[in-house]
């Protein structure tokens, strides 16, 4: 019982390893793995503060945290096939468009040889409808919309 | 803290070794020749054995105290190159590493089916994930990405002030009176059987109180407390899963017929 | 019939034009398309039928319980009875269809309630009568073009402005549909925006009725502040309160009707403010006939007609009246004379009769016992001016539809063989425009000219009345004249096609020729089917401020002599345009000046330019320049306030996912050092 020091900083070592590599990597994946690892600190404090108290509330915490840490991996990992997929590359720098207009683009920018800078559109969607691109400036104000209409009218 | 820091020397010099240790092993923010990686390796090591053994060790036999240091150093260590490989599937495998360490520890304290579950969800199902992506998208190995990291220096100091904060914490005695760590925190002193549940009146919830027939650690009495007390939740829980399924489903997959 | 019925006819003559209107505008892109005419025709059949119900049925049903009920319980009545003395009392059968409050502003309390009297009934007849006419005939004028569902939503949604105008129990509601047919008219002189001479028509004719509504507005303001209310009951029901306002403060009371007479101005395009009119005739033509023609611009006759209990107490204002309709008619007619275009011909002629019927009003100032002959006279013509005005306008557009959108009667001439049906209904429109005896315009003009004659014997305006009568009378002359050079211009001679119109112009299709042939029927016969037979004055007479008089038979001399200067004024043009051809031209060459006076429209426009629009235009000038320097300038410069002060700040927004991640981390690591260092 009197050792549950020694497991609390292995779970806050764990936990600041994780907030290390979350900030320091540029790996979309390992930042995930990243988070995962700070949730394996906490898990392990939650642990040890159950087997503190005689309990099996840590351990239920730990279950659910279990289960959300699952839930975070898959949605996390199609995310980033997302992302891969639009800049076929894993880099997070690639995604700074939040940043103030007027700062510099981080260093290497948008790969232009990499096929995701173009707005991509499926090749399996030609044959759907497609909305027509804005800003068309219509060449006759006269016929608008029911040109074909007005036609068959006239005749 | 001054007086923390000088009745634990011991502590703040793993602290310290172990932060340098991590500093050393980092890639730089520039891509250059790698450094050995041995001495970053002895540094982080050092630096934990330090920082646990500096802990107090309770009335642990020498099995569970082997045990302990074997897990303890093992997650630790693992994590420190897992945060440092310059290699995205050795991170991953490192990381595995830490998973059955962690687990190990959760054996250590009496939580042996969690310790299955997360070996079977981790080791199993999410490590094995990660390889996959990581497979499919870094064919070519190291990516010029992999080989930098920003602001180390920053994040690796200030997370160890947080850690060092966290330490602290746990070392120092508690004021009389406070309710969470009460006891246990005058490290390895008499004070041993069940602090919390000797003074009911200091514990907020009664559900941690010591109850004869929820035996900790073990399985039937972790599944009362799940599908008794906390069986709404594990519904939820299963409807997140659910969920996070049907979103993942949604957002991954290539559809080429316009399918979903 | 009960009481539930008649609201609900009353209320479907405003909702079956609206309701078509919206649904004419939500599916008539994509689905009516070129039915687009169906929910309007049929909506405008159901306005009509339900106003005919109101006019014969429901009025005069009213009017029997109501005068024993006034005689008996309201003491309200029992006034207006007073005010009579010696004429039998007024019968004023009115009905009220309860509505919803509108709001409700401290004590101003407005309700949407529709109050219709006959005079309201008589407008609604004509307005949906003359509306569904227009309608039809604007399916086969329009039936080419891409916005045919756009004119019918515009079309119903003027109708119905129209009809709730007219329909209105309260001031403010009168305001905001007179605003509403002015939208209207916008809409339909700007139908085809895409030619920059509509666009500017139409902004003219929107800019130009604000003047007048402005005037408007203030002296709606003024009632309020005067009475008390807007609703017309309370308004011109109460005569002592009326009274009691004439006596203490008759200024304000001639503000008050000025500023009306403002607003009626601007709608009825009266001297100085004519000038949107013939530029709104860029619309298409059906528009001109309906709104720019028979309908909207009667409004401000309307006006003044409901508020005689008002004008009554500002001779000096009706004074105003009869001289602003004076000039505006002599102004217009002499415009008229040497327009080449034909729709503006009869723009003209439309602000030359506007100005007669306001001549008429006027005549009250001669003395309290010729008000009703005076406001009848006015709207009589304006009744009457309906039928065949719509009529040549329809007519000129059916010539224009055959000569391929050509309206210079230069360019064609002899038509009269190639449109038989278009000239036969123009001459009959023409004929009672000009006042040819026992046409309708015969009667209404008639009557305007007695009722000039009669005010010449008023022992205080009597010169002023006699000036009058002459301007009206050369007027008439001038009327007669310009109708048929117009008429001769463009079907007598030799025959002769625009090249645009092709080598068989075609005449009117079915869907145009029947609205003309019933037109012309009304053109022809409605003024002597409710003029002598005193059917139309004593129904009119039986509205708030007038008194019914007896009939006071023909006035056979003011006959004779209107009946001459129509003769004349016709023969004048049969000789100048068909006789001897070369006449006009040598005329136009010997008087130069007065040629180009005239032709040029009174410079009216380029006075305006020079007056109001240049100095606007410098003033906006400067204005741009304080916008651009000193708002913008302050504007800029709050602006580069948090831009400096964020220079610091902003370099931590560099868009990198782990810059905003450590600056996360690192704010926790201080949040948890801080909490775990003080507890």
């Amino acid at each position: 019982m009197g050792d549950a020091d020694r497991f609390l900083i292995v779970g806050a070592g764990l936990f600041v390893l994780g907030a290390i590599g979350f900030v320091t990597r540029r790996n979309l994946i390992l930042m995930i793995l990243s988070a995962e690892l700070m949730l394996h600190g906490v898990s392990l404090t939650l642990v040890t503060f159950g087997h503190l108290h005689a309990t099996n509330e840590g351990q239920a915490f730990t279950i659910f945290t279990l289960t959300v840490a699952a839930c975070e991996a898959g949605l996390a990992l199609s995310l980033v096939l997302l992302l891969y997929r639009n800049s076929g590359s894993l880099d997070i720098q690639l995604w700074s468009e939040l940043r103030e207009s007027d700062m510099p683009a981080p260093a290497g920018g948008f790969p232009k040889e990499e096929p995701g800078t173009e707005p991509r559109v499926s090749p399996g969607y030609d044959g759907l409808p497609r909305l027509t691109p804005a800003g068309r400036v219509p060449t006759d104000p006269s016929r608008s919309s029911n040109a074909s209409a007005s036609t068959s009218v006239r005749t | 803290m001054m007086q923390w820091m000088t009745g634990h020397p011991v502590s703040v010099f793993g602290l310290i070794l172990w932060a340098a240790g991590i500093l050393w092993l980092m890639p730089g923010t520039k891509i250059a020749a790698s450094r050995p990686r041995i001495p970053g390796l002895v540094m982080s090591t050092l630096g934990v054995l330090a920082l646990c053994g500096s802990a107090g060790a309770g009335q642990s036999d020498l099995a569970a105290s082997f045990l302990f240091w074997l897990f303890a150093v093992g997650a630790l260590v693992s994590g420190v190159l897992m945060i440092t490989a310059t290699y995205p599937v050795y991170s991953a495998l490192w990381f595995a590493v830490v998973t059955l360490c962690t687990c190990g520890l959760f054996v250590l304290r009496s939580a042996p089916f969690l310790a299955a579950a997360t070996i079977i969800v981790y080791a199993g199902a999410v490590i094995v994930t990660f390889l996959f992506v990581i497979m499919l998208a870094q064919q070519s190995g190291a990516a010029g990405y992999d080989q930098t990291s920003r602001q180390g220096k920053m994040a690796t100091i200030s997370a160890f002030v947080l850690l060092g904060a966290i330490v602290m914490a746990v070392q120092t005695p508690a004021a009389a009176g406070s309710p969470v760590v009460a006891g246990d925190a005058v490290a390895g002193d008499a004070v041993a059987a069940a602090p919390a549940v000797s003074n009911p009146a200091t514990v907020a919830n009664t559900l941690s109180l010591k109850d004869e027939q929820h035996e900790v650690g073990n399985l039937k009495g972790l599944g009362r407390s799940l599908f008794g007390d906390y069986l709404y939740a594990v519904e939820m829980a299963g409807t997140l899963l659910l969920i996070a399924c049907i979103g993942a489903i949604a957002i991954a997959p290539r559809r080429e017929q316009g399918t979903l | 019939m009960s009481e539930t019925t008649q609201q609900l006819i009353l209320w479907l003559i405003p909702v079956a034009p609206l309701l078509s209107a919206l649904i004419t505008a939500l599916a008539g892109p994509g689905a009516l398309r070129y039915k687009s005419h169906l929910p309007c025709w049929t909506a405008l059949a159901v306005s009509f039928v339900c106003s005919l119900i109101l006019l014969f049925q429901i009025l005069p049903s009213v009017s029997q319980p109501r005068t024993v009920a006034s005689e008996t319980t309201t003491s309200e009545s029992a006034e207006s009875v007073a005010i009579a003395p010696g004429v039998t009392a007024a019968v004023r059968p009115q009905v009220i269809a309860v509505g919803y409050e509108w709001f409700q502003v401290g004590t101003l309390n407005v309700r949407m309630d529709l109050r219709a009297d006959s005079m309201t009934a008589i407008m609604l007849c004509m307005v949906t009568g003359v509306s569904l006419l227009v309608s039809m005939f604007g399916s086969g004028y329009m039936h080419h073009d891409p916005g045919y569902p756009r004119f019918f939503a515009a079309v119903s949604l003027f109708v119905f402005s129209m009809c709730m105008l007219v329909l209105a129990g309260s001031f403010l509601m009168l305001f905001v549909f007179w605003e509403a047919v002015g939208l209207c008219s916008y809409l339909l002189i700007g139908f085809w925006f895409q030619k920059p001479a509509a666009a500017a028509a139409a902004k003219k004719a929107f800019v130009v009725n604000r003047i007048g509504d402005f005037g408007l507005i203030i002296g709606i303001f003024l009632i309020w502040q005067t009475f008390g209310s807007l609703s017309f009951e309370e308004v011109f029901g109460g005569t002592a309160l009326l009274n009691a306002v004439a006596e203490t403060d008759p200024g304000r009371i001639q503000l008050i009707c000025l500023c009306l007479f403002l607003g009626a101005m601007g709608k009825s395009a009266q001297f100085p403010l004519q000038v949107w009119l013939p530029d709104a005739m860029e619309g298409p033509t059906p528009v001109s006939a309906l709104i720019h023609a028979a309908t909207m611009v009667t409004a401000g006759v309307y006006l003044v007609a409901r508020c005689t209990p008002l004008f009554v107490l500002a001779p000096g204002v009706q004074l105003f009246i009869c001289a602003t309709g004076a000039i505006t008619a002599a102004i217009a007619a002499l415009t008229a004379l040497t327009q080449t275009d034909l729709k503006r011909v009869l723009a003209y002629s439309t602000v030359s009769q506007l100005g007669f019927m306001f001549m008429a009003l006027g005549c009250g100032a001669a003395g309290p016992e010729l008000v009703t002959a005076a406001v009848t006279a006015g709207m009589f013509h304006l009744f009457t001016h309906a039928y065949f005005k719509a009529l040549l306008f329809l007519a000129a557009g059916s010539v224009m539809h055959a000569m391929g959108d050509v309206i210079d009667m230069r360019r064609f001439s002899g038509l009269k063989k190639a449109l038989p049906i278009t000239h036969w209904t123009f001459l009959a429109g023409a004929a009672a425009l000009a006042g040819v005896p026992l046409l309708s315009g015969f009667w209404s003009k008639d009557d305007i000219l007695a009722v000039i004659g009669e005010a010449t014997h008023s022992a205080q305006y009597g010169t002023f009345f006699r000036v009058i009568q002459i301007v009206a009378s050369i007027t008439a002359l001038l009327t007669a004249f310009y109708t048929f050079r117009a008429y001769f211009m463009t079907f007598w001679g030799e025959e002769k096609f625009p090249e645009e119109a092709g080598h068989h112009p075609h005449d009117a299709s079915p869907v145009m020729a029947w609205p003309l042939g019933i037109l012309a029927v009304c053109a022809v016969g409605i003024g002597l089917l409710t003029g002598p037979t005193h059917l139309f004055a004593g129904t009119l007479q039986r509205i708030q401020g007038l008194t019914a008089v007896e009939t006071h038979g023909l006035h056979w001399g003011v006959m004779a002599v209107s009946s001459g200067i129509a003769i004349v004024g016709i023969g004048a043009a049969w000789f100048l345009y068909v006789l001897s051809p070369g006449i006009p031209a040598s005329l136009a060459a010997g008087m130069k000046p007065l040629y180009l006076i005239s032709n040029g429209k009174f410079f009216l426009d380029e006075i305006f330019q020079w007056i109001v629009v240049f100095p606007l235009r410098k003033l906006a000038a400067l204005a741009v320049l304080f916008d651009r320097f000193v708002i913008d300038g302050i504007v800029d410069a709050v602006g580069m306030v948090p831009r400096a002060l964020s220079v610091l700040p902003r370099q931590l927004h560099g868009g990198l996912v782990e810059s905003y991640a450590g600056v996360m981390w690192v704010s926790v690591v201080a949040a948890v050092v801080v909490v775990l260092s003080l507890f």
